[in-house]
């Protein structure tokens, strides 16, 4: 008889309070975690956040100590997180690698002082109480101040979790991070380098992170209550957001970076040169295989003027680029999922009106068509829609559209009124969806949204 | 005769599913083999996919694995065609799924989606459509003699192994009597097989219509686009009430009459949230459990997505009927050959449907060997020989058990599949991302 063994379950751990948590009493097949204590990981309401008065200036120390070691990984923690990691997460392994490999730099002194400005107006308002006077003369102070929040965080880059990390610990918040089953590895190797870097911190106190299973009413009834969180700080998809809905309510709140799609708008100026059209061809190869088209920010639409043989041949470069190795995306074929053919094999019939470049092998697939395809593209794959005038796009956008790249420099600065009317978040020079820190995030500052904007009025005594 | 009519002609052989089919592995695969033959040259569709995986001919049934299509090859037109009424467009499309020219299809001045099926089933492609939670509906093609075979088969597998439709019975189904959709084609055939005539009660004669479906979905995406007024929302959202008044107004009148006439024989098939209602109704009628003719046939089903029912509501029905007769079958639109279930809960196959249970991933054919004691759990595929009109292959998102036992534990002859039938989930476990597609969510949602 020929029973297929099953590997044993891959062993997840939990971190409560900065300390890191080993075991496998709870089996979900393919991982196992440590049995799950929820009294652990809540702050009640009458305790202070640890971090609360810990100055922003040692906070960044101290997270720039974590990227250093982040880095180096100098007993390998990190590197054990990366191996089991290519074991649970979809991405290929190469991506992974770079993912892990550039962790340590997201946790960058400018970028982080640049944050806290941008977002907060400057590290006073948070460390401590800001003066004003209001207009008939009153005085008042101002605080950021920290909170509790419970991250249900994406897993479809480690980048989501070090980011977290950074603007949970900037805020002074506590926070409990819900594992994604996607990514189970990432943020714990994060915060065991808080630890490691700064044992018994504050900082290092002031973060959990577990894995139950997402939705399941046995835990979330519990923990998603304001009793033990203000805030419910909710990554992608619908049924996660709908699930945070359900608790939702006076006290505790919901801060939704929503499952979102991103496109391109290439104006008729991309065809002026070949070499024009080979640089446009490769900003948007870039943009559209950002973290192997997982992310939001990966374009997967891309409208286009011009005429028909001029687009053939935009999408003839466009496809061969998408299979390229870049440090965000890797030239590994990813296997087209069965429905994707399906709808493809669909349009064959119809090749006046739709274009496919590309095979079915995964290394990039381009659909030129008059019409977005009904299909969503994803895994290297983009729907080039042809239109007489960039213009006539801006209907295809929404709230949920969140990165529009354009080009050219031009263009952008004529559309971006338009596209932010009907719903876009970011407008970027085609190239640049890649986001960088400190800029608003899906229409909000995330540092300015996770605090809670305190007063204190009256004279000072 | 061919081996393939061969088999599909043993479902009249008295006691079909209670004896063994000599040969029935080799048969079965010696019919693949003569349908592909024909096949692979008047369906476009198997074509490229045999092309595409190196398959010139059928030798063994692992070759049939990459030539199931999946239920979205048969959605794979795009909606804007729909929408702008594109019919032609949408022929050529069906063309490449279908074994009958569909060019013999006159679609000058159809006005919509119902239309284009009512024209193409005067033409003889006896359409029928699904409609999926995205709005998008499927298209399935056969021809007239592929929906007498249909009604052939129920003829001897709904009811089985229990009983048989003789025609003499009083027949309630609670739903539409016209309309291009499985459930109204299998009510019409158990109508047909069971009921006596005269005697055939559908909930209403409002035909399902294929285009409030398709028009939820154009509304949807003009919400997306940010185009629909407030008025426009409401005067959808009114004529689905005003709607759901009149099938719940069709539905009491019924109710009435099923409950004055339950102590005989009759037909039953419904919904679950419809026997709930009529449940509530014969409580307040003083009508006790179990107070319904052992012999009436009664069968529930249907989604409960969105239906406000108790958790006991499986009970609750069966308490309320009682020991009446209540045959199970598994199929889906795609299968022409249902599998009724045996005493001992296990799904039975007529020789003309062959199984092929296949990896979760579908990549990979499962046999005996692949569990213990030829146990095996897998997603369900198979190749239906019945059809004239398109190919028979599908992959299902089905998770089943397969005993390749040679005999079921009922005596009859198996391989059987267990009562343990659920759905492949996209993925087992909860990935988040914070890439989406614009789904319902920005849309809202609009009552259908």
């Amino acid at each position: 008889m020929n029973i297929q063994a099953n590997p044993p379950p891959l062993p997840v751990p939990h971190v409560v309070k900065g300390e890191a948590i080993y075991g496998v009493e709870q089996n979900y097949g393919r991982f196992a975690t440590p049995a799950l204590d929820l009294n652990a990981m809540v702050w009640p309401r009458n305790e202070p956040a640890p971090a609360r008065d810990i100055p922003v200036a040692e906070i960044i120390d101290v997270l720039v100590a974590v990227g250093e070691r982040l880095t180096k990984d100098p007993d390998g923690s990190l590197a054990e997180a990366l191996e089991r990691s290519v074991k649970t997460n979809p991405l290929p392994r190469d991506v992974l690698e770079r993912s892990y490999a550039s962790l340590g730099r997201i946790f960058n002194r400018r970028l982080m002082e640049f944050q806290v400005e941008q977002e907060l107006g400057g590290a006073d308002v948070i460390d401590g109480w800001r003066e004003v006077t209001t207009t008939s003369g009153r005085l008042a102070r101002i605080r950021a101040f920290p909170t509790r929040l419970v991250h249900i965080i994406a897993g479809n880059a480690p980048g989501v979790a070090a980011q977290s990390v950074i603007r949970g610990a900037l805020t002074k918040c506590v926070n409990l991070f819900k594992l994604p089953s996607n990514d189970l590895f990432s943020a714990t190797a994060i915060l065991r380098a808080l630890s490691a870097v700064a044992k018994d911190h504050p900082v290092a106190r002031s973060f959990s992170a577990a894995y139950w299973r997402g939705g399941d009413a046995s835990v979330e009834s519990k923990l998603f209550r304001p009793q033990f969180f203000d805030k419910i700080v909710a990554w992608g998809g619908e049924s996660t957001i709908r699930g945070a809905l359900k608790y939702v309510g006076p006290g505790f709140e919901l801060v939704a970076f929503d499952p979102k799609t991103s496109i391109s708008m290439i104006g008729r100026e991309a065809f002026a040169s070949e070499e024009a059209l080979d640089n446009v061809a490769s900003r948007a190869a870039f943009d559209a295989t950002l973290m192997n088209q997982q992310a939001c920010t990966s374009s997967r639409f891309q409208f286009i003027e011009g005429s028909v043989a001029d687009v053939d041949r935009y999408c003839a470069r466009l496809q061969a680029k998408l299979g390229e190795q870049r440090p965000t995306a890797s030239a590994t074929p990813i296997p087209l999922p069965s429905n994707v053919r399906d709808e493809l094999d669909g349009l064959r019939a119809f090749e006046d009106e739709y274009r496919v470049f590309g095979g079915y092998e995964g290394r990039g697939l381009v659909v030129r068509s008059d019409a977005p395809v009904d299909f969503y593209p994803d895994n290297k794959i983009v729907n080039v829609v042809c239109v007489a005038d960039l213009r006539d796009a801006v209907r295809h956008v929404s709230v949920a559209t969140q990165t529009v790249g354009v080009f050219p420099a031009k263009r952008r600065v004529e559309l971006r009124d338009a596209l932010c009317s009907a719903g876009a978040q970011r407008v970027v020079a085609l190239g640049l969806a890649q986001p960088e820190g400190g800029l608003p995030h899906d229409g909000f500052y995330p540092l300015h949204r996770f605090v809670r904007w305190v007063t204190d009025e009256g004279d000072r005594d | 005769m061919s081996v393939r009519h061969e088999l599909l002609e043993a479902i009249l052989t008295p006691g079909v599913f209670d004896k063994p089919y000599p040969d029935l592995e080799a048969k079965q695969l010696e019919a693949a083999r003569e349908l592909f033959a024909v096949r692979k040259d008047q369906i476009g569709l198997l074509r490229r996919r045999a092309e595409d995986a190196g398959i010139a001919e059928i030798s063994s049934t692992k070759d049939l694995v990459p030539l199931l299509f999946a239920h979205t090859a048969y959605k794979s037109y795009p909606q804007s065609f729909v929408d702008q009424g594109r019919w032609d467009r949408m022929l050529q499309w069906m063309q490449t799924l279908s074994v009958d020219r569909t060019d013999n299809v006159d679609v000058e001045g159809v006005r919509d989606v119902d239309d284009w099926i009512h024209r193409l089933r005067e033409a003889g492609h006896m359409v029928l459509a699904t409609s999926g939670s995205s709005g998008k509906c499927s298209f399935l093609n056969h021809t007239r003699g592929d929906s007498a075979m249909k009604r052939r088969h129920a003829s001897v597998a709904v009811g089985w192994p229990f009983v048989r439709g003789n025609k003499d019975r009083a027949c309630f189904f609670l739903g539409p009597s016209e309309g291009p959709n499985s459930a109204i084609e299998a009510s019409q055939n158990n109508a047909a097989n069971f009921g006596r005539p005269g005697d055939i009660h559908f909930l209403t004669d409002e035909p399902l219509l294929m285009s409030e479906i398709s028009r939820a979905a154009a509304l949807r995406t003009r919400m997306a686009e940010g185009t629909v007024t407030p008025d426009e929302i409401e005067a959808f959202e009114a004529e689905a009430r005003a709607k759901a008044a009149r099938m719940n107004t069709a539905l009491n009148a019924m109710t009435e009459l099923i409950l004055a006439r339950r102590h005989e024989p009759i037909y039953l098939t419904g919904m679950w949230a419809q026997h709930m209602m009529i449940i509530e109704r014969a409580r307040k009628l003083g009508i006790p459990d179990g107070d319904f003719n052992p012999q009436a046939v009664v069968s529930a089903g249907g989604g409960v997505k969105g239906v406000a029912l108790p958790p006991d509501y499986k009970e609750q029905v069966a308490r309320f009927y009682g020991n009446v007769i209540r045959p199970t079958a598994y199929g889906m639109t795609e299968m022409a050959q249902m599998m009724p279930r045996c005493e001992h809960m296990r799904y039975h196959r007529a020789p003309g449907l062959i199984w092929l249970l296949l990896d979760a991933s579908g990549e990979r054919l499962l046999s005996a060997e692949d569990g213990p004691n030829g146990v095996v759990e897998g997603r369900f595929g198979f190749l239906d020989l019945l059809y004239e009109g398109r190919w028979g292959g599908l992959i299902t998102g089905d998770k089943v058990t397969i005993d390749f036992a040679s005999e079921c534990p009922c005596g009859r002859p198996g391989p059987t599949i267990l009562d343990t039938i659920t759905r492949f989930a996209q993925s087992g476990d909860d990935h988040i991302g914070c890439a989406g597609t614009i789904d319902s969510y920005i849309r809202s949602s609009i009552t259908q």
